[in-house]
């Protein structure tokens, strides 16, 4: 047993401004699976004005934010896009939740104001609907090569974010709306970025998530990397039937049924959500104005 | 802006095929009804009557709330924020008792419209007159739009906007928009006091008629330089640049300003000039009024308490009630006060002691920690959540509070209500040793547990959020540990 330790080396990009709903969880989660099974970490914060060393960087996470907060994260992030997309295109992990999703792909349109421009690593989408998904999640996931599970977790958003040909879904919704209540598709996936909607946070109780992108990150740094030890995950277990159980349970169904319509009908991506801004109702309770 | 009214007048069957009453009839039977269901409600021990008198006298005359503030030329006074606003309103209250005013509110926490209605069924006469001199309601920040255009408010109090349920109010800016429209449909002759410190609340409907009066801390030596982790609203509202702090007393809170437009802190209508630790828990203030300085003792611990204690005394300077405020009376109305019910309750249990702490965000979470680490000795820890209608349904806001800071002195640790399994897994990542953890979902079980893991002598702290503690606070009731909340 004398294989050196390893490391992953995170990047937790916009720790204060993208860090609305508990999403910092991902990054303990990393940590502390690592930590359990005696994998060693390090952890760089890049906020708002830092060039970190993407080079140098296995996993970076990117987490959720408020349109104001998104607003200033996209001016930032548009400087440190070059570096990031040749980090992706090396294969670095990235985990992209809510607006950070958002951010790589083309562009999010909200509701009010100007179009908020991402740097198009996904090559998805995203406008303001016209009502917010909120509420418990279940997704399937197929990674291939048997990477295959279902993500639970809740998310809170009135983006629709449609994909286009050069990006896969992360996963299709058991229930809840996903990325348009439309489609059936929940999040996006491109070489080893994934992204999603889910909150949650989302890596905590799918362990089985949290542990694939551990896994590739130590691919992306050492080539001798063998499956991860197994740990006991009974919490973990815990915490994701309840979650499957709530976004499961009848009323969320039906609520999904209402807002989405019929989610396997797989619409075009350019079949725009302007269509229905014109019922919009003028009540200012649905006009939102986040992603 | 327009207001969003509250719905339309609701008709049932039952109303509609008698011959409509008119609007006084109806308005004496709503009163009537709500005061004969608050009767039996209290008689059948089925809870103290906070919101069901209401619902069944909103049920009878819709447009109840709107008589009942029209009829009556008592103060009103609506406090609303995320943090703060039953401890405050105690705070106000027990202000005005010490000038001799008799006074009207809704209890415990029960903030909703119904609540509200409650208390406006209790403190009229059947004609729906108020003995109260002031109307105090504490108003949950969503439903404030539709109380206000009702009530009609004298003055209306923010105390902040922190993350508060995101689930049920979409987002910090959204919810911050429906307190513009409130405070920009008050009369020039309305005061709106707001908590300086809070950029957010500050900012708030800039143009308005109303007069403006601002509270908060002056005392830089009190606060840090930096926001901590959850901070909320730490970019300029203007123009979303960073804000730099002299000083940050709590979350967001703090001396603010913006580097790049130069947005700064409001100045101080009613501020904290002083903060020391006091002999016993809690601390000793000085705050300079425009009607005096008073030198208060707060006998609740934390630099929230401290808030709280500032924006009552600037509510009363608004309402310039007792007449001139008195700071002697104002020094023993507030010295006397004991935490309200879940605000670190201290409850005796047989040999052990029961800290009871409501925690619903992570600023109120952090607030609760930082006063519980600074005890001694080793931690019992219950701490439950449920998903329910009041409490939501997200629980990522867990995530967002230091528990690994408790971690360290956790002894034992109890997990229970309806979402035990969110609240094992964040303790879990937060490094709580699953040896020392139990997860019973339900309340009688837990706290049961809970107090056994507890030795003789040593004190438990339960964390809890609003109807696991309502329900726990239940169960020691039945044990005879507490009285019933409605009879404080």
């Amino acid at each position: 047993m004398t294989t050196p330790v390893k490391t992953v080396r995170i990047c937790h990009l916009y720790p204060r401004l993208l860090s609305v709903a508990g999403d910092r969880g991902n990054l303990f989660a990393i940590m502390q699976r690592c930590a359990w099974r005696g994998i060693r970490f390090s952890v760089t914060d890049a906020d708002v004005g830092d060039v970190p060393d993407f080079t140098k960087s296995d996993l970076i996470l990117m987490h959720g934010g408020q349109d104001r907060e998104m607003t200033a994260a996209a001016r930032d992030l548009a400087e440190k896009a070059g570096p990031l997309r040749e980090a992706i295109e090396g294969n670095a992990v990235v985990l992209a939740v809510c607006a950070g999703y958002q951010l790589l792909g083309h562009y999010y349109a909200p509701a009010e104001g100007p179009r908020i421009e991402g740097i198009d690593v996904l090559d998805v989408v995203t406008e303001a609907g016209p009502t917010r998904f909120i509420g418990h999640v279940a997704v399937d996931c197929d990674f291939g090569s048997g990477n295959r599970g279902q993500l639970t977790g809740f998310e809170n958003h009135s983006g629709r974010t449609r994909l286009g040909s050069g990006a896969e879904p992360l996963g299709h919704v058991l229930a809840g709306g996903g990325n348009n209540g439309e489609d059936g598709t929940e999040g996006a996936r491109y070489r080893e970025v994934y992204a999603t909607y889910l909150h949650g946070p989302v890596l905590p109780k799918n362990p089985w998530l949290a542990d694939h992108l551990i896994s590739r990150a130590l691919e992306h740094r050492y080539s001798d990397v063998g499956p991860l030890e197994p740990l006991t995950d009974q919490a973990e277990a815990q915490a994701h039937a309840a979650s499957l159980r709530l976004a499961r349970r009848p009323a969320r169904r039906w609520r999904a049924a209402s807002v989405g319509g019929s989610r396997i009908r797989r619409r075009p991506l350019r079949a725009p959500a302007r269509a229905r801004t014109k019922t919009r109702p003028a009540n200012k309770e649905t006009r939102w104005t986040s992603h | 802006m327009r207001i969003v009214t509250s719905r339309p007048p609701a008709r049932h069957a039952a109303a509609k095929a008698s011959v409509p009453p008119s609007a006084q009839a109806r308005f004496t039977l709503a009163l009537a009804g709500g005061k004969a269901a608050g009767t039996a409600s209290r008689v059948l021990r089925t809870g103290g009557g906070t919101s069901f008198p209401g619902m069944v006298a909103r049920r009878i005359d819709p447009r109840i709330l709107q008589k009942t503030a029209a009829v009556n030329n008592a103060s009103k006074l609506v406090v609303t924020g995320s943090n703060g606003k039953t401890t405050t309103c105690r705070m106000l209250a027990a202000l005005a008792r010490a000038g001799g005013l008799s006074v009207t509110q809704n209890r415990s926490g029960s903030n909703l419209l119904q609540g509200v209605i409650s208390a406006a069924v209790r403190g009229t006469d059947l004609r729906g007159r108020m003995d109260a001199q002031l109307f105090l309601l504490e108003v949950d920040e969503a439903t404030v739009r539709l109380v206000a255009p009702e009530v009609l408010p004298d003055a209306f109090l923010i105390t902040n906007i922190f993350r508060d349920q995101l689930d049920r109010f979409g987002e910090l800016y959204t919810m911050a928009k429906g307190l513009e429209a409130v405070i920009e449909a008050l009369p020039a002759s309305a005061t709106v006091v707001l908590n300086a410190d809070d950029p957010l609340v500050a900012s708030l409907a800039p143009g308005a008629r109303a007069r403006r009066l601002y509270y908060g801390i002056a005392d830089d030596g009190a606060g840090l330089r930096e926001p901590e982790h959850s901070a909320d609203t730490i970019r300029c509202v203007r123009c979303q640049h960073m804000l730099s702090y002299r000083a940050v007393h709590l979350s967001h809170l703090g001396d603010y300003e913006c580097p790049e437009c130069g947005n700064a802190r409001p100045g101080l209508d009613v501020a904290v000039t002083a903060i020391r630790p006091s002999q016993e828990a809690g601390s000793e203030i000085t705050i300079e009024t425009p009607a005096g300085i008073f030198a208060l003792q707060v006998p609740l611990a934390g630099t929230h308490n401290v808030y709280n204690a500032a924006a009552a005394l600037a509510g009363a300077v608004a309402l310039s009630f007792p007449r001139p405020l008195d700071p002697a009376e104002a020094r023993h109305a507030i010295a006397d006060l004991r935490p309200a019910f879940g605000r670190l309750e201290e409850i005796q249990a047989g040999d052990r002691k029961i800290v009871l702490a409501f925690v619903k965000n992570p600023t109120s979470y952090n607030a609760t920690l930082r006063e519980v680490l600074r005890r001694p000795g080793p931690k019992h820890v219950l701490a439950a959540h449920s998903n329910t209608v009041v409490d939501g349904e997200d629980f990522a806001w867990l995530w967002d509070v230091e528990l690994e800071q408790l971690v360290p002195q956790l002894a034992s640790l109890t997990v229970s209500g309806t979402r035990a399994d969110e609240v094992a897994l964040r303790f879990k990542y937060a490094g709580a040793s699953p040896d020392i953890t139990t997860m019973l979902p339900g309340r009688s079980a837990a706290l049961s547990r809970a107090l056994n893991e507890t030795p003789p002598g040593e004190s438990l702290y339960i964390f809890a959020g609003y109807t696991p503690m309502r329900e726990l606070r239940g169960v020691m009731q039945r044990r005879g540990w507490v009285r019933p909340t409605w009879e404080e």
